[in-house]
Formats: C-alpha cells, structure tokens, sequence
C-alpha cells in the first residue's frame, strides 16, 4: 500500500517535472517567456497532454480488447476515420460554426468508421477478433485514400495547414477547441478508468469474461465507444499523431504490470508527457523551424518499441 | 423435508440451441440435482459444448428454459450468475503477463463493486482456491511463462475463487498429462463431497467420466441418449449408437466399467481374403464401402449408375463397380457383371438403399446369393424405403427374411456379424 503511493507520488512529480521543462523550452531557447508567450506554451502543453493521455489510453483499450499487440487507434481505423471527418470540417468550413463542431463530427466520423468495421467482421452475429482486425485495415486505408482525395481538392492556400495538420500538430488556433477538447478527454478517461475490471477480464477473452461476470455484450462495444471518443478528440485537436497508442502501453506495461487498474492512469499520464516533451522538442531541434511533432514520435517511439519488445520484461509480449 | 423443498441445482427444460438456424440441441430436457456430479459424453458434435455454453449464459437458447436452484438464468444479472455457476473451459490463452494471484483474483469480479479492492475475504478465498488448485507456490509468476498444465490448474484457481454452487467442466482435463489430469479431478470430486458443489463436465474421456461421475448422461445428434449410472449407460449397445466403432466394456474392480476400444489388428487379419459384395446408392452405402475397406476386405459393389455418390465413393477406394448409364434401369448386361462378383463373394451386403424399379433388381441378386448358400445381410427397413410400384422390393424383402437373410438396424450391428 504505501509503496503504491509512493510509485505514484513519484510518478506525479516527475510528470509535473517533466511538463514544466516543457514549458521553458522555446524556439529562442530556454527560460521563462513573456506573459502573453507564456500563455500560448500552457495551451501548448496542456494540448499535448491532453491528446497524447487520450491517445495512449485509446490504446490500452484496444490492445485489450482486440488482445492484440499491434492494436492501436489507427488498427481499427477509427484515427483515419476521425482524420476525415476532421479534413471533410475543415474544409468545407464547417469547423468555423462552433467550437464543438471539429470534434464532434470527427467523432461521427470515427464512430461511423468503427461501425462499419464491425458490421464488415461480423459473420453470423458474431465477430472475431482477426475479422475486426482484418475489416479495420482495409477500412482504415480506404479512409486514407478519401483523406488523400480531400486534400488533393482542397484550395492550395488551405494546403500547407491541412497537411501540417495531418502530421500531427500541437499549436491551438482556438482556446476554446481546446477547453472542449479537454472536456471530452476527461470524460473518455475517466470512462476508460472505470472500466479496468472489464478490460482485465477480457483481456482473457470473450468466454472467460462471461463466466466471471463481466456483460460483455456491454462491455466490448462500450470500451470501444470511449476509446474512439477519446482518439476522435485527440485527433480533432492536433491531427494524426501515431505511435503514442501503440508504443506508450506497451512500456507502461512493463512498470506497472497488466492490471487496468493502474494501466489506464499510468499510461494515460505517460502518453501525456510523453507528447508534450515530443512536442518540446519538435519547437526546439531545429528552431526557428518547427518539426511536426508525428515525426518526433514515430522517431523516438519507433526504436524505444524496438527496444521494449526485445528486453522481452514482464509484460512485454514477445515469448 | 427441507431437502425435498431445494428447488433443483440445474433444470432445463425443452432447451432448443442452434448456431445460425442449425439446431444442436434439440427438445433436451434434464434436471441435476444439487451436490450431483455428472458426466455429459458423446461424440464430437453432439451438442455437448453448447449445452454447457446455455447452462453458463453465454449461448442464448432459441427456445426451452435454464434455471439454477429455481431462478431461471434470463432474470439474473451477470454478477449473480457467476457468482452461482463457474466454467473451466479447455485453455485460456492470455497475451498480458498478469501473474498467477491476478487472475485468481479476476475469479471475484462478481463479488466486487466497480471501485472496490479485494477486501480480507476476497484475498483468503482466492488464497484458498490456490492451495486447492496447488499454485500457491507460483502465485508471483506471469502465467504466460506456465506450462500448459500450470496454466489450467490456474484457471481452475480462478473459477474455485468464484465460490461456485456450479462448475462446468468443458474438456478442462484434456491437455493435461495423467498426472494432473487425476490430480484436478480427485480436486473437484473433493469440492463435490465436501462442499456440495455441484459439476457438470464434459469429456471425451470415458474411462474419466466412469470412474468419477455418478450419473453420465449420453448425448448424440442433439439428444439423451442414455442417463443413468456409468454401469447403465456404458453398455455396449448403448455406447454403439452413439459411436458407429466396436467398443469392448469390462468391468473393473472399483464396480465400475473400463471402456476399450475393440483391437484393429484381428479384424484386419481375419478380414484379409473375405470377399463382400455391396448393393448400395445415393451415398447410403458410403460408411460401409469405406469400413470394409479399412477392415481388410475385398469390396465389390453394384449395380450402381455412373455418377452416383456411392459410385465415386467407391472409385475413390479403388472398389471394382458394376455400372450402369446414368438414370438407366438396371440392365442385363450390367446385371451379368454384378452376379459374376457376387458369385466371388463369400458375403453379400445390401446397404440402407431406397429401392424403385431402376435398382430392384439387385435384390434379385440378394436371393440368387442364398441360393448359392452365401450369407446375407441386410439393413433392415426395406418397406419404408420402397418405391416400386408393386411394393416389389418389400415382398422380396419378406422372401429373404424367410429364407435366412440376416438383418441388421445399424452398421454396428451389421459390423458385428460380419
């Protein structure tokens, strides 16, 4: 009990640590800046952390769910889905109407793209775990084509922005996005968090969840609605950033073990500091040029996941 | 009086279940009692599984009811089922390395509120489970480094953390060495004396489900086949029906039964050199070309027509034919080619065959057969599979009947007398 709070005390401080270095680190160098500058990096941070916490969580989910190694919010194609949605808002304007808007069709979107993999996997009622994989990839690229297509269409002036964006960036154009944004995490998350019972028990599959009492009927397409609500949320906010739901899981597994109960929390606050210390770094390396910040990650997560999956450490899933 | 009044442990009553319109279960209807230990066998695809599977509530029947001591499943909650009934089903694969003492402790799920930490209690239980189980000493271990065995003596932790009235057993011994396999079920047979645990399992194992169940129930096709004592319902014309092998049953010195199948190497032997002829069509006849063949026998088959399904069985087994065209009668010439094979022959057979004015003929054969003091067998049934216009093949039946034709109800049987 008391190491458990002392893990997790440590692991505050150094998050709360961590963050703060973020926000000294500038494009001019280190230090604290002005008041209207400093402004801007808090929402900076804070949007890092926000999304990089909703995307690491979404993937502690559909690793569980999918009980799948590689599952991640891109594997089902709920990310390419919700980047549509969120180009399609973009640029037909649409995004400009109300604040919620952004989010919320990239949801609509993300939703309709998971519900059209499930319907796809489906055979006789049921569906497997490979035919969800199967459908979602094919789904996901078939998004990513129409992405494509939208961008290609869109005016030349928007297509510096769009295609920024879809590197995955982390500047707030809009305060309020942000607030929304946040708002829908915290509720995904907290969502999430309360499911780790659930996550646990299916992480022995659908039978053995049943016999111990878990309504699986509920629980899968309910961990699957939160999951595709926080990564629609993150993506609306900063654009496709990978390898935070893929890679972040897996190392936080390694630490805390396989239990939900602390997985989701502790993944969700390493995803979180994880991007916004990414995302320090693409202000700062190249500065005054900025790096998009998907480029970071699949930089620095790509051979950290190597790395993990070789240590072959409890929780790793290698054998 | 009070034990009168228990409502039974599991009642199901015409339970219909099937996977996509195909139905499994068929009208079952089947009371246990509690602190009974039952064992459901029979062949792969008799519906063994999915009945467990709508006993547990994870298979939803199509019609017919599931009740556990008196409450119908449908109007309990998923804590409360499980908490009643627990399943040990054949493996559990895991990709996360949760050690042995979590997933016991997944087993109290039911037992625990959304927020809630397993409390003193629920750590002595599943504490006690382990012990039972005997993976107390690996109880710091991820269970993806167990062994197989291991592994399942964990699960079977984790469903005893349950506190189960029920356990469903689901072939939870099968990947298990004999070692383990006798040491999980002198475990379960404990928890059944001691603490009235009610088990149900399901096994492929005869000798298994004979020496520790009370009561065995037999299913085929969907149906009770048998229910009773092991004594009662491993017999061997019982256990016949449901297994078309020959099958040998001797009692042990426990005052149970030991099932064996019947040697393969004095029925090859004492094959080699026989000569059958086979009247068979449209399929029926394929089980027996087939068994023949594999007993050592020399087959020969017909008249058949080209193209028909037994036909192409039979060219399969490299069986010498006498054909006809397709959807020809019977004709002389192939009739000729038959009657040399029969005249060969030692045996005659005459499979399950409709017979109409095309094949009649080959009975014919049948009777110029015994004429010539050969013996023959037939399926019985003749007269509801006759479609000449005369009943001509009914009345044919009769006169080989008469004459000492010998007729069997099942291939079993038929194998028997051969």
């Amino acid at each position: 009990m008391k190491r458990t709070i002392l893990f997790w005390l440590a692991a505050l401080l150094a998050a709360a640590l961590a963050l703060g270095l973020c926000l000294l680190a500038g494009a001019s160098g280190w230090g604290l800046p002005a008041r209207g500058i400093l402004r801007l990096r808090l929402d900076r941070v804070l949007a890092g952390f926000v999304v990089g916490a909703s995307l690491a969580a979404a993937g502690t989910v559909f690793q569980a769910l999918l009980r799948n190694p590689l599952a991640d919010p891109y594997v089902l194609g709920v990310s390419s889905g919700a980047g549509l949605g969120a180009a399609v808002a973009f640029l037909t304007g649409v995004a400009s109407v109300s604040v919620a808007a952004l989010p919320l069709i990239a949801f609509a979107f993300a939703a309709a793209t998971l519900f059209l993999v499930y319907r796809l996997a489906m055979v006789g009622g049921r569906t497997s775990i490979y035919g969800l994989i199967l459908s979602g990839v094919i789904v996901s690229s078939v998004c990513s084509s129409l992405l494509m297509f939208t961008i290609w269409v869109s005016p030349a002036s928007a297509l510096h922005g769009v295609l920024g964006w879809m590197l995955g960036n982390l500047e707030v154009y809009s305060r309020s996005l942000l607030l929304a944004v946040c708002a829908i995490a915290t509720v995904g998350l907290a969502g999430i968090w309360a499911m780790a019972p659930e996550l646990n028990a299916l992480t022995l599959g659908e039978d053995v969840a049943h016999y111990v009492g878990i309504r699986t009927r509920v629980a899968v397409p309910m961990g699957l609605a939160l999951a595709t609500l926080t990564t629609a949320a993150g993506v609306s906010l900063a654009g496709l950033i990978g390898f935070v739901g893929l890679v972040v899981p897996h190392v936080v597994r390694a630490i805390t073990g396989p239990d939900h109960r602390r997985l989701v929390p502790a993944s969700a606050l390493a995803g979180g500091v994880f991007l916004a210390v990414c995302d320090a770094l693409a202000r700062t390396v190249l500065a005054p040029r900025e790096v998009p910040v998907g480029v970071v990650t699949a930089l620095i997560g790509g051979p950290f996941f190597l790395t993990i999956l070789r240590r072959r450490r409890r929780g790793g899933w290698l054998e | 009086m009070t034990a009168a009044c228990e409502p039974a442990a599991i009642e199901i009553e015409n339970l219909n279940a099937g996977y996509r319109g195909q139905a499994v279960v068929t009208d079952l209807t089947l009371t246990v009692k509690g602190g009974e230990l039952l064992g459901l066998v029979g062949p792969n695809g008799a519906g063994k599984t999915t009945l467990l599977r709508c006993i547990a509530g994870l298979h939803v029947p199509v019609r017919g009811t599931v009740r556990l001591f008196g409450r119908s499943l449908t109007e309990m909650t998923a804590q409360e089922r499980a908490r009643c009934v627990a399943v040990v089903p054949q493996s559990v694969e895991t990709p996360m390395a949760f050690t042995v003492e979590e997933i016991v402790m997944m087993g109290r799920t039911a037992s625990l509120s959304r927020w809630q930490r397993p409390g003193r209690k629920d750590r002595a239980v599943a504490e006690r489970a382990m012990v039972y189980a005997d993976v107390v000493d690996m109880k710091d271990r991820p269970v993806n480094e167990l062994s197989g065995g291991e592994k399942q003596r964990v699960i079977v932790a984790m469903a005893l953390a349950q506190e189960p009235r029920i356990i469903l057993m689901d072939e939870a011994t099968s990947h298990l060495d004999i070692h383990h396999r006798l040491e999980i079920m002198q475990l379960v047979e404990r928890l059944n004396i001691d603490q009235g645990v009610t088990v149900v399992m399901v096994s492929h194992d005869l000798n298994l489900a004979a020496e520790f169940c009370r009561r065995v129930l037999l299913m085929k096709d969907g149906l009770l086949l048998g229910d009773g004592a092991p004594q009662e319902v491993f017999a061997e014309p019982l256990l016949r029906q449901a297994y078309p092998c020959n099958i040998q049953v001797h009692p042990t010195v426990s005052g149970t039964v030991t099932i064996m199948p019947a040697p393969r190497l004095n029925e090859r032997t004492a094959a080699s050199g026989v000569r059958v002829h086979v009247v068979c069509g449209g399929g029926c006849g394929g089980e027996i070309l087939r068994r023949l063949s594999l007993g050592g026998y020399t087959v020969t088959c017909g008249v058949l027509n080209e193209g028909d399904t037994d036909a192409r069985i039979a060219a399969a087994l490299a069986i010498d034919v006498a054909l006809e065209k397709p959807f020809l009668p019977v004709g002389q010439a192939a009739l000729e080619r038959a009657r040399a094979m029969v005249a060969e022959a030692s045996i005659m057979v005459v499979a399950p065959v409709p017979f109409g004015t095309g094949n009649v003929a080959n009975l014919q054969l049948a009777e110029e057969a015994l004429a010539q003091g050969k013996r023959v067998l037939i399926m019985e049934g003749i007269d509801d599979r006759d479609y000449t216009p005369g009943l001509e093949a009914a009345a044919k039946a009769r006169a080989l009947r008469e004459r000492g034709a010998v007729f069997c109800r099942h291939t079993a049987e038929l194998f028997e007398q051969l």
